[in-house]
């Protein structure tokens, strides 16, 4: 039994942290900008593809997990300026219609580039090692690893840094920007650059597990909106614990269920969270906020 | 209570009505303008939801679908009443619109889009996966409904009066709704919801309330559309459908009711006469979108629109 | 009904967000007809009372007694019903539709027909409450005037014929003058107080502008840092060792 579950447990940590780092770029996004971006998905998706890219020029993944989401969140930034800062004195409603138009967009567009066949990226990292009385593909372990860094690493930033700290700050609390001089518009592109730069980095480090092909986004950014509510809008420590909670629910899940079913069970999951506790595991109070 | 229907809405509606009478309206046509007018009737009914309370509902597609399947599984089994058919689908669809909106409406703004988007997922996720209703393929070769025993509906000119009559009931039902108390609860929730609730109007209740109209109208357009496709698939609760549901309110310009119909028969032309580009089609719609966001957005018809036709004059009831 | 004509009991009210204690133990009585003002430097807590009070924030403990009823905890819409209404510190109208539509949809909420099926056919008839308000606050000239083209001061004003629409027995008025001219204030307390006593309504203020303060209110109480530190009739305050050092000790 064990020889089973184990590795479950850890396909579901593993999966659990890339979706981690698509989930917080999510929940930063929206508690500083105001913005539930439906085209996080896509930038997922950019991550793989910029990948592919740049695996076809240098024929390294490593240099890829550099370039890709530099080139990303580069994207991130440019569609930021140009399309979202427009609407941050509307109502929110134009921010997400205006994402979803880019979603589409950016969709079509990696379809109309690359073909919607899927395509695969090999693993930099081969072979397995023998670990708590099973055999674990290294990749994954190098996967758990490296997103887990960068999760540490990104905790570090919001609450060492003072940067981080203020955006953080920010996020539970946008309007607190005003009184600090600090040169709002550039905070915001930057943290929507590095919540592009995030989802493409959990789409480059997931494609060799599973195919690349145009909808990938679709999927994960569903799964992302179901641990941003899990986790508590507006809560980044939230969402990863969710994400993780998820992440090990889901691959637990396969074992006895077929694809469909676990999604259909992830999905009660998450009403029965939200009738037991309305606003997610770690959610502020205040159904007006 | 003001009148809900203006002389240019009466007008407008006969003019539908001797459609079909133009020497240049072939099958294809009607067939056409039954597409156009039906998913136009349904980005109406979004409209009470998007422009009015300024609710976004990505889950559409779930209310239209319900309704086409409840259609679909009565005309299977030999049950060719519409009227069962509209019936069944208001039950369902008003069960599921409950269940969803229940969830989604006791929250701020956003979870509304998420929560419907999600429960509009695992609705698809039921009918293509599951054997039920006929998995993948849906529900195939259905008979044609009659609207009274043995008065079969099932040329193209019959589908089209009857979106032609849905589509007027939508309309009357929908301009009462905005013309109403309740209406102009909805209108203070979108300026302004917090400051509604506190002069004391339970808001989630009224977000359930317009929710489920909406919802249930949605469906009953659903009902239809098996008499004229002869099929269900789950292909109708894509979340797809629903983007393009929001598109045609985009498009006609929010709170007008008139203009998403309009938005409506716009994008279902569009589609017809681009599809041999189809691939490039999404990509332009997507770009009309983000375009009528930045720059035009209040659509086609825009807002100014919607205040007369509410008739929010100085002294007007 | 309240004992003493008490129509407001704050009882040891406590609320913390997270670690961060916005009050701490805060009490206070509110009698009715009486005008009570809150007072205190920046971040003292006065917004997150009124919050609590009227129903957006729960409190962490203590309660709060409005007519005999608790009401900590509750619905703000619930709060609102029973005759409790509260002005926004950031001005908080429907910036959309006209100023008569505005007080309109405030005023019929009292309607029998709010909340009822009934609602999706009858208007319930409010002209008259609605010019009566716009009338007491000078704007029935600019009842078709879409709300965000008012003057600040006119949007204020129109806060108010918002929250006295609901009929309440107890107004809470957040920084009623914040932005307001001088002359303005002036103008608008005199008419805050003339309307009070007319319609016998309990007012609670919070204010910044001492002037206002001293010159409307029965009793004030102070906050400091989440603690009320002192509270009594306008000259007690005005000399309390502890209040001025709290406004002078750079807390501001």
């Amino acid at each position: 039994m064990v020889s089973v579950l184990l590795p479950q447990l850890l396909h579901g940590l593993v999966f659990g942290a890339a979706l981690g780092l698509l989930a917080l770029g999510l929940t930063v996004i929206f508690g500083l900008l105001g913005v539930m971006n439906f085209a996080h998905g896509e930038l997922y998706m950019f991550g793989a593809y910029a990948g592919i890219a740049a695996i076809g020029l240098t024929g390294s993944f490593w240099v890829a997990l550099i370039a890709a989401p530099l080139a990303v969140g580069v994207v991130g930034a440019l569609t930021e300026v140009a399309t979202l800062r427009p609407l941050y004195r509307r109502e929110p409603l134009y921010g997400l219609i205006l994402t979803f138009g880019l979603a589409l967009v950016f969709r079509e567009a990696v379809r109309q580039i690359w073909g919607g066949d899927m395509r695969r990226i090999l693993p930099p990292v081969e072979g397995s090692t023998p670990l708590l009385g099973m055999t674990y593909p290294n990749y994954r372990l190098f996967l758990l690893a490296f997103a887990s860094a960068l999760l540490l690493g990104i905790w570090l930033f919001f609450t060492r840094t003072r940067a981080g700290i203020i955006v953080r700050a920010a996020v539970q609390d946008a309007e607190m920007l005003d009184g600090l001089g600090v040169n709002v518009p550039r905070v915001f592109t930057l943290t929507f650059a590095g919540s592009a730069a995030l989802a493409a980095i959990a789409g480059l480090l997931l494609a060799p597990i599973f195919t690349v092909y145009p909808q990938m986004g679709v999927e994960m950014i569903l799964l992302a909106f179901i641990v941003v509510i899990l986790g508590g809008m507006g809560s980044m420590g939230g969402s990863v614990v969710a994400a993780f909670v998820i992440g090990i629910t889901q691959s637990l899940l396969t074992l006895w269920m077929n694809p469909q079913r676990v999604a259909i069970a992830i999905f009660g999951i998450m009403i029965v969270v939200l009738i037991v506790r309305p606003r997610g595991f770690f959610g502020r109070e205040g159904v007006l906020e | 209570m003001s009148n809900p229907l203006s002389l240019r809405a009466a007008l407008v509606f006969a003019a539908l009505a001797l459609l079909p009478l133009t020497p240049w309206m072939s099958k294809y046509y009607l067939l056409l303008a039954f597409d156009a007018l039906l998913f136009g009737a349904v980005a109406m009914s979004l409209d009470l939801l998007i422009g009015y309370t300024g609710l976004v509902s990505f889950g559409h597609a779930a209310f239209f679908g319900l309704g086409a399947y409840s259609a679909a599984v009565l005309l299977e089994r030999e049950v060719s009443s519409l009227w069962l058919s509209l019936g069944l689908a208001v039950v369902v669809v008003g069960l599921y619109a409950l269940l969803v909106s229940y969830f989604a409406t006791t929250r701020r703004g956003i979870y509304f889009a998420l929560l419907t988007l999600i429960f509009a997922e695992v609705v698809y996720t039921v009918f293509r996966y599951t054997q039920t209703f006929g998995g993948s393929d849906g529900i195939q070769g259905l008979p044609p409904p009659s609207i009274l025993p043995g008065v079969l509906v099932d040329t193209p000119v019959g589908n089209y009066y009857l979106v032609v009559s849905y589509l007027f009931f939508a309309y009357l039902v929908c301009r009462t709704v905005v013309s109403s108390h309740f209406g102009q609860v909805l209108a203070a929730i979108r300026e302004n919801e917090d400051r509604a609730r506190f002069l004391g109007y339970d808001v989630p209740r009224y977000k359930m309330g317009v929710c489920m109209i909406s919802a249930v109208l949605t469906g009953l357009a659903g009902a239809l559309y098996p008499g004229r496709a002869a099929y269900a698939t789950p292909d109708l609760l894509h979340w797809s459908i629903s983007g393009e549901f929001l598109i045609m309110v985009m498009i006609g310009g929010l709170g007008t009711l008139v203009g998403p119909i309009i938005g409506g028969a716009f994008l279902i032309v569009l589609q017809e006469k681009v599809s041999s580009y189809v691939q490039w089609y999404s990509i332009i719609v997507g770009l009309v979108l983000i375009v009528i966001v930045l720059f035009v957005p209040k659509g086609l018809l825009g807002f100014r629109g919607a205040l007369r036709l509410r008739g929010l004059r100085r002294g007007s009831t | 009904m309240s004992r003493n004509g008490v129509l407001l009991q704050v009882e040891g009210v406590s609320k913390s967000f997270g670690a961060l204690a916005a009050l701490t133990n805060v009490s206070l009585t509110v009698h009715a007809r009486e005008v009570v003002s809150v007072i205190g430097p920046n971040g003292a807590g006065k917004s997150t009372l009124f919050n609590v009070i009227t129903g957006l924030h729960g409190a962490t403990r203590g309660r709060v007694i409005f007519d005999g009823q608790v009401i900590t905890g509750r619905a703000p819409e619930a709060v609102n019903r029973l005759g409790l209404a509260k002005t926004f510190q950031i001005t908080n109208v429907f910036p959309g539709i006209s100023v008569y539509e505005n007080v309109r949809v405030a005023a019929q909420s009292r309607a029998p027909e709010a909340g009822r099926l009934a609602s999706l056919w009858r208007r319930p008839d409010v002209e008259g409450t609605v010019m009566e308000l716009l009338t007491a606050f000078g704007l029935e000239g600019r009842r078709d005037e879409t709300a965000r083209n008012l003057s600040h001061g006119e949007q204020r004003y129109l806060e108010i014929c918002l929250a006295l629409a609901t009929k309440p027995t107890l107004l809470l008025l957040d920084e009623p003058t914040a932005g307001m001219t001088p002359g303005e204030t002036k103008e608008a307390t005199a008419l805050i107080r003339r309307m009070a006593l007319a319609r016998g309504l309990t007012l609670l203020l919070i204010e910044h502008d001492m002037s206002v303060v001293m010159g409307i209110s029965d009793r004030i109480a102070v906050l400091h840092f989440g603690e009320k530190i002192a509270e009594g009739p306008p000259e007690a305050i005005r000399s309390d060792p502890r209040v001025i050092e709290a406004y002078l000790g750079g807390a501001d």
